[in-house]
């Protein structure tokens, strides 16, 4: 479904095997005496293992340290919140030797970018820049002339990039000591649809975004239970908007329109849930966004169920598990004056839309209810107004 | 590549991947709405499955099922010329594959599952990227209107047919990144007074395996379509496809364009929205930039969904003819249960007496139920007198077998003769009468295998294993079957008996072990129905399988034996004598304690 950072550690295991020295490091750090063991006359390299970006400039790497310093660095970063972490023997080197290399899936293969002078900021400097993509084994050798790199390594270096499922792969950077390559630094994203087909790295090796909101966790650990999409992004909890979208690309539509009528910083969540969720899935779902508009300080509040015209979705069998989660709720949502918008279409529609109008007239929750015959935009268009009219 | 107007001049043919019932009976309800004399479905690969029933019209078809893509008999597969592949994401690409390498001419199609590896769609595009159209994969797949629909597109109620007026040419092409936009935007199409002329879902997948600039030179080249109204998202860069093809003039019909994902720009960081490639990566992926890049070049891009509309009301609509399609009947609609024939044509009644004279009609019953049991006219007498010979043999033998036992048992705890049959059935089994089935399994395992008797008898029976149509408990070498000797007769009436020879020699190796294993009378009707049913009735492989799998050759037991059960019933009502209870002497009862005392012993 989309690109996920991998731990450096399990990244640089993948393309180095068993001649990688690198020690992952997760719970307290205690055990670093093989660190001793190991030994390494210039000392340890230690830094944070979570996929963090620019980790030089932020503190998070410490250069030349032993055992005891390694622990005292740990110790700091737990303090600020990260809990994986990577030693590896450092790897002394001029930085003039330093190189930058990234590969990344394209349309029509792998693209190899690659600079001389791996200081340098790709981006502003496409000048320095050496571009190639590589469709077919025979490119290799291309490829390798034109960086000048050694082409066992690229040949290896994209083998374990394909049969691996990487999507993108940075080493800033690279050092290249006659046919010998050093990766100092490597980050890499791989393709999550590719999980059940790649046997080198699994869950654990992912670096997971912290979920921000406990609603957030509850419907993570839904959707892992459902071929349907079930997601939930906490954007204001202060705020009066409460989306149920469904589905992806009339999700965005919808959004769009409350940004235009200067109405994007009351939006309080995103997400959708979409392919076909049950009843009861819906009911789970819808649930949170509803304890999530309750837990709002704003004054005035609105629920906002809207999507486009769905394919396959049914709408009655959707909108029933959305009334289940409604009725569980009803007396305080009719206390604190909300008002639920609808607008939605699809199978089943005129079924679907019937039920959830008899319901919300029922509990006097009713704001607007529309079909596909309406504007995809007009629910949200009255849920604004509502929640502008006083405040 | 294909084109549009093809696909409109000639009736296409799709062969489904997988089973989705929501979308395949879509796609019948559509083709019925154009009038279509067939669906355009021609068959599924779905294993577990013969056939699936579905609506078309009022009335239901069977779609005939496989196993594999190569299993499509020749006559169905010339039909079949696009794919809709409903499998996951895990099987999409090896599915898509096998189906092009059987359907090489095949125009194109649809793969239906999201989450298919980016490294898989690379491949696909390598593969077939310039030579079909494929919409997906994810996405709800392709519409031509009035033509073809392959996939959830335009919807899966009958009530969106109608809606989405899916069934009349249009002008309009709606191409889409995203499958539901798909379809509020051919919703809207039809809401503004307009038909679309082609309908395709993209994918949100980052490599759609047809691209834009394919599906936009698809739309630019049909003569039917007019404008196109495109729905993209932030993320990706296929926008600048549109420009691109703008500036060299390979697109110079006009575009209505929606960029939506303005909402992005309300948050300190860029978000990962549904699609997978709905996340801004770098600057000119904003739907800003895009849809400024767009109207640079002349495309109408407007800022709001409602401006989009009100600017394709404005546009200019060529005329167009709505079919009249009568869905309220279809929407009653009720499921059957399946029946596709008269087990028994009764049609015309056989005269029996003439003339005061009985009509001489030889083994007319055992004819009859061979018709209705294979489901297809018995041509040859011997297949009638094998059938004959059978029911004969074996309407009894004897009051002892357990089958018989357990009817009388029955009928003398005073039950009627439908319990007390029921009983005697209930008995028959792997050891009991239920045999013959297994071994025509095991001798049509044995031909297929094209192994020696001597080494499929070993790996039949590894493990202590028994081999069903073979040995008797009182016959043996020396004391042949009286039955098995006069059925094997049969096998002198016609000249290639495989099933026969095979059971013979695998015959020759049991009763070198053991002088009890001898073909038995199960295995030798077996064998012997199957030969005939190849060689006098023109069975094929594959359909004498299908016999095993409905245990066609348990019923020549069961038919007859009912017959020799119910005399049983009889016989036990006529003398009644009374509920029946085990001897003492006949039951062998340990006591309960008998253990315990020896292990008391023992310690």
């Amino acid at each position: 479904m989309s690109r996920v950072k991998l731990t450096e550690y399990r990244a640089k295991k993948i393309i180095l095997g068993d001649s990688y020295r690198g020690i992952s490091i997760r719970s307290d750090g205690g055990k670093l005496a093989p660190l001793e063991a190991k030994g390494s006359l210039m000392g340890w390299v230690a830094k944070v293992d979570q996929g963090v970006k620019k980790r030089m400039k932020q503190g998070l790497v410490a250069i030349g340290v032993d055992a005891a310093k390694a622990k005292e660095a740990f110790a700091a970063w737990r303090k600020k919140g990260f809990s994986q972490f990577l030693l590896e023997p450092l790897f002394p080197h001029e930085a003039s030797e330093e190189q930058y290399l990234s590969l990344e899936r394209v349309r029509d293969g792998v693209r190899i970018l690659h600079a001389r002078d791996g200081g340098i900021e790709i981006e502003s400097h496409p000048e320095a820049v050496t571009s190639v993509v590589v469709s077919s084994e025979s490119d290799i050798a291309k490829a390798a002339q034109a960086t000048k790199l050694p082409e066992q390594f690229l040949h290896d270096l994209l083998k374990a990039f394909n049969d691996n499922f990487f999507a993108f792969l940075e080493i800033n950077p690279l050092i290249i000591h006659g046919d010998e390559a050093t990766l100092l630094d490597a980050a890499v994203l791989v393709d999550s649809a590719g999980a059940f087909f790649a046997k080198s790295w699994g869950e654990d090796d992912l670096v997971k975004a912290q979920a921000q909101h406990k609603a957030e966790e509850r419907v993570e650990a839904l959707a892992a239970t459902t071929p349907a999409q079930l997601t939930l992004k906490v954007l204001n909890t202060e705020g009066s908007l409460f989306f149920l979208f469904s589905g992806g690309g009339g999700s965005i539509v919808i959004a769009d329109e409350a940004q235009l009528q200067g109405a994007g910083d009351l939006i309080a969540n995103y997400g959708e849930y979409s392919g076909g969720p049950t009843r009861e899935e819906t009911h789970l779902y819808a649930r949170e966004v509803i304890a999530l508009l309750l837990a709002s300080s704003a004054k005035k509040k609105a629920l906002v169920i809207a999507g486009g015209v769905a394919n396959f979705t049914d709408i009655a069998k959707t909108f029933a598990g959305i009334i289940d989660a409604l009725s569980e709720s009803a007396d305080k949502l009719r206390k604190y004056g909300v008002k639920v918008f609808v607008r939605r279409g699809g199978p089943n529609e005129k079924a679907g839309l019937e039920l959830m109008r008899e319901f919300l007239t029922k509990e006097k929750l009713l704001g607007s209810i529309y079909g596909s015959d309406i504007v995809i935009t007009k629910a949200v268009e009255d849920a604004i107004r509502h929640v502008k009219m006083t405040s | 590549m294909i084109t549009l107007n093809d696909i409109r001049k000639k009736p296409q043919g799709v062969l489904v991947l997988g089973n989705h019932p929501g979308i395949v009976q879509s796609i019948l309800d559509f083709d019925y709405a154009c009038g279509k004399s067939e669906p355009s479905i021609v068959a599924c690969i779905t294993s577990n499955r013969k056939s699936l029933k579905f609506f078309f019209g009022k009335g239901e078809v069977l779609i005939p099922c496989f196993q594999k893509v190569t299993d499509v008999p020749q006559a169905l597969a010339a039909k079949v010329n696009w794919m809709l592949n409903v499998q996951s994401g895990r099987r999409a690409f090896d599915s898509t594959i096998a189906f092009f390498d059987a359907f090489s001419d095949a125009y194109g199609g649809h793969i239906f599952a999201e989450n298919v590896p980016e490294r898989h769609e690379t491949e696909l595009i390598k593969k077939y990227g310039n030579t079909k159209i494929i919409a997906g994969p994810s996405g709800v797949g392709i519409l031509v209107g009035g033509h073809l629909k392959i996939g959830a597109i335009g919807g899966t109620g009958l009530a969106q047919l109608e809606q989405g007026k899916l069934v009349t040419e249009g002008s309009i092409a709606v191409i889409s990144t995203s499958g539901g936009m798909t379809n509020e935007l051919i919703t809207d199409v039809a809401l503004a007074g307009k038909r679309v002329s082609f309908s395709l879902a993209i994918g949100g997948d980052r490599f759609p395996i047809s691209s834009l600039t394919d599906i936009l030179t698809l739309a630019e080249e049909d003569p039917q379509t007019t404008m196109i109204a495109y729905f993209g998202e932030l993320g990706g860069v296929d926008e600048y496809e549109i420009v691109e093809m703008i500036k060299e003039k390979k697109l110079t019909k006009p575009v209505l364009a929606y960029i939506a994902g303005i909402i992005d720009e309300a948050f300190d960081e860029h978000m990962q929205f549904g699609h997978a490639k709905a996340l801004v990566a770098r600057k000119d992926e904003s739907a800003r930039a895009k849809r400024e890049a767009l109207r640079a070049v002349g495309v109408t891009a407007p800022d709001t969904f409602p401006e989009f509309l009100e600017a394709l009301a404005k546009l200019p609509t060529p005329e167009f003819h709505d079919r009249v399609v009568a869905m309220d009947s279809l929407a009653k609609r009720q499921k059957s249960i399946l029946s596709t024939r008269e087990v028994v044509d009764m049609d015309e009644i056989p005269t029996f007496v003439k003339g005061g004279k009985i009509v001489k009609r030889e083994n007319a019953f055992a004819k009859k139920a061979l018709e209705a049991l294979l489901g297809r006219e018995v041509k040859s007498d011997v297949t009638v007198a094998l059938g004959e010979a059978i029911f004969e043999l074996l309407i009894d033998h004897g009051g002892h077998v357990s089958g018989a036992v357990n009817t009388m048992i029955t009928a003398r705890a005073g039950k009627d003769l439908v319990s007390s049959l029921a009983a005697g059935l209930l008995t028959i089994g792997p050891r009991f009468g239920g045999a013959v089935n297994e071994a025509a399994r095991t001798w049509i395992d044995g031909v297929a295998s094209k192994k020696e008797a001597p080494q499929f008898v070993e790996e039949k029976t590894k493990g202590g294993k028994l081999l069903l149509g073979i040995g008797h408990l009182k016959y043996r070498i020396g004391i042949p079957d009286p039955r098995v000797g006069a059925i094997a007769e049969f096998a002198s009436l016609f000249k290639n008996h495989p099933h026969y020879d095979f059971a013979r020699e695998v015959e020759k190796v049991t009763t070198a072990k053991n002088g009890n294993l001898i073909l038995n009378v199960d295995g030798v009707m077996a064998a012997l129905f199957l030969d005939i049913l190849a060689e006098e009735e023109g069975f094929t492989d594959k359909e004498l399988a299908e016999l095993v799998d409905a245990e066609f050759f348990n019923a020549l037991f069961v038919i007859p034996r009912t017959v020799g059960f119910i005399s049983h019933f009889i016989e036990q009502k006529k003398n009644d004598e009374g509920l029946f209870r085990l001897p003492d002497e006949l039951l062998y009862v340990r006591k309960v304690n008998e253990n315990v005392v020896d292990k008391k012993g023992k310690q």
